[in-house]
């Protein structure tokens, strides 16, 4: 049996969602085939090394026929895919037409059918039985670690055509400028109403370049404008799983907590004892955050 | 025009979550609400109706009788009707299937959800339901306008940036803020929601894919490490020892 797994790429690298959804399926099937969109053959030639045996080269994932004929065709059962919109939509699409069961915010899968997931933001889990031949996972954000494979995938490019669609017209497209994307960066520097103004996010930015981490704000920080929307995590906003995530200057509302609860590592760096993020943390520093985090920069070196 | 606005009904953001011993969320001392991203929805189909009074806007749930007040809210923020769909919301295949056989016998232009249910946090009903009924679906949506009783101009949040884009429809749309801001029903909304109408609905029944075998919640985190501010090598060297 085979494993299906869709493929999306970072500035010409598999994601690192993407390369951990292979790992997975290494393990519940022999056979582990990707699905992509790019077509660049120096990105894909070397996806055996993250475990694919062979990649289908599609050339948009809204082609669904072209995609549902890569399932059938290739007896796929089961397909696992990072939680991306894009993917999202795909995945509801193959699962309507094709019957095959859904699965979100899966955090492990076991051979027997055991699936769990996180549910109420990550305030809890659901653990469910599959008993079907057929499932489809969305899978959270490092829920394992990522392997590499001594493997060599065949690429195999489908031929066809994506019908035009006249129902819309993208009108204007506007890319969000950031080098390390808040999904998938493996640090979070995020910051909340402590740091008392947007004029004060220099060292915030100035830590997360040091580390190589996405910033990202708490709710407050967002709706009085001091930070772009699309950096606030929590239960109304983005959810992350970074391997860390900073803490600066945010309380740790329980709305709060539930997007980012299930970050590997927590440290958090507030100058009130009492902020009850102190509870879910890994590390805590009791401190002004205007003092704290230009020390942090300057041991980095 | 016609607007159908889905919307879940939640235990408030601030709840602790706790299950019963059968397996069910424990719904004591929870205060319900209608879902914070349908609620945008529900904003924003009201302040289209304000600027052209011709819409008609339908509320729908999929609930028991327990989330009656909350419809009824629904309807004092100025919605004209509502619908319950008389089930527990099993899980996403369920909710979606009901939803589709309900549009199916009574059309709508445009479909507005939230982005996703703050309970279960699938993400899936809307682009479900759009798939069920090969109707073109966008998530998640933060600004909406309509063009005209055919077309809308929406911007929807992509994994690489913002779109804007015009639609024609019927559409379903996931909403999430800032695409409206948040309503709170007045005296008079409140009066006249009295006399709207609440139909309650029976499912149809769809095949559970996925069984529930129990609920747990998350294992306990270990004791915090407290660092001195005065003395951060515990923490640089944590940090370095994590390759960074």
């Amino acid at each position: 049996m085979s494993a299906l797994v869709f493929i999306e790429f970072n500035k010409n690298t598999i994601s690192e969602s993407s390369s951990q959804a292979a790992t997975i399926a290494n393990k519940l099937q022999n056979d582990v085939y990707g699905l992509t969109s790019n077509d660049d053959e120096f990105c894909i030639s070397s996806l055996g090394s993250k475990g694919f045996d062979k990649i289908f080269v599609i050339d948009d994932f809204n082609n669904y026929s072209a995609i549902e004929e890569v399932i059938n065709k290739n007896g796929i059962k089961t397909i696992l895919s990072p939680s991306s919109n894009t993917f999202k939509e795909l995945s509801s699409k193959i699962s309507t037409k094709l019957n095959f069961p859904i699965a979100s915010n899966v955090l492990k899968i076991e051979k027997n059918g055991k699936i769990s997931c996180s549910i109420f933001t990550g305030k809890a889990e659901s653990h469910m039985i599959n008993d079907n031949d057929s499932c489809i996972y969305l899978l959270n954000k490092n829920i394992v670690e990522s392997q590499d494979f001594e493997k060599k995938a065949d690429i195999i490019k489908v031929d066809s055509k994506v019908s035009e669609n006249s129902s819309f017209e993208i009108l204007e497209q506007k890319f969000i400028e950031e080098d390390i994307s808040l999904n998938d960066a493996d640090v979070v520097i995020s910051a909340g109403r402590g740091l008392k103004g947007p004029e004060n996010w220099q060292m915030i930015e100035d830590l997360a370049k040091k580390l190589n981490a996405a910033t990202a704000c708490s709710k407050p920080v967002s709706d009085a404008g001091w930070r772009p929307h699309h950096e606030h995590v929590g239960q109304t906003g983005l959810k992350i799983s970074p391997k860390i995530y900073f803490a600066i200057g945010i309380s740790g509302a329980i709305q709060h907590l539930a997007g980012v609860n299930s970050s590997k590592t927590i440290i958090v760096i507030n100058n009130d004892p009492e902020a009850p993020f102190f509870k879910a943390a890994d590390y805590g520093i009791v401190g002004d955050a205007f003092e704290v985090v230009p020390k942090i920069i300057n041991s980095l070196g | 025009m016609k607007i159908l606005v889905c919307v879940s009904c939640v235990p408030d953001t601030t709840s602790k979550v706790s299950f019963t011993e059968d397996n069910k969320f424990n719904k004591e001392n929870i205060q319900f609400i209608i879902g914070p991203y349908e609620d945008y929805a529900l904003a924003r189909a009201v302040e289209l109706k304000e600027k052209n009074s011709e819409i008609d806007i339908s509320l729908l749930n999929v609930g028991l009788s327990e989330n009656d007040p909350l419809l009824r809210k629904g309807l004092a923020i100025g919605a004209d009707r509502a619908y319950r769909i008389n089930s527990e919301p099993i899980d996403s295949n369920f909710v979606a299937h009901n939803i589709a056989s309900f549009i199916n016998k009574n059309n709508f232009d445009l479909i507005l959800m939230g982005k996703e249910s703050i309970d279960y946090n699938s993400g899936l009903v809307h682009y479900l339901s759009g798939s069920i009924l090969n109707i073109q679906t966008f998530n998640p949506v933060t600004y909406l306008d309509l063009e005209n009783d055919k077309s809308v101009i929406i911007k929807r949040e992509t994994d690489s940036g913002i779109e804007k884009i015009k639609a024609k429809l019927p559409l379903i749309l996931g909403c999430q803020e800032p695409i409206a801001e948040w309503k709170i029903p007045n005296m008079r909304g409140i009066m006249n929601a009295r006399s709207k109408e609440l139909s309650v609905i029976e499912p149809i029944e769809v095949k559970a894919s996925l069984k529930l075998d129990k609920y747990t919640l998350p294992p306990e985190k270990e004791e915090i490490k407290y660092i001195d501010k005065d003395n951060l090598e515990l923490l640089i060297d944590e940090l370095k020892l994590k390759n960074l």
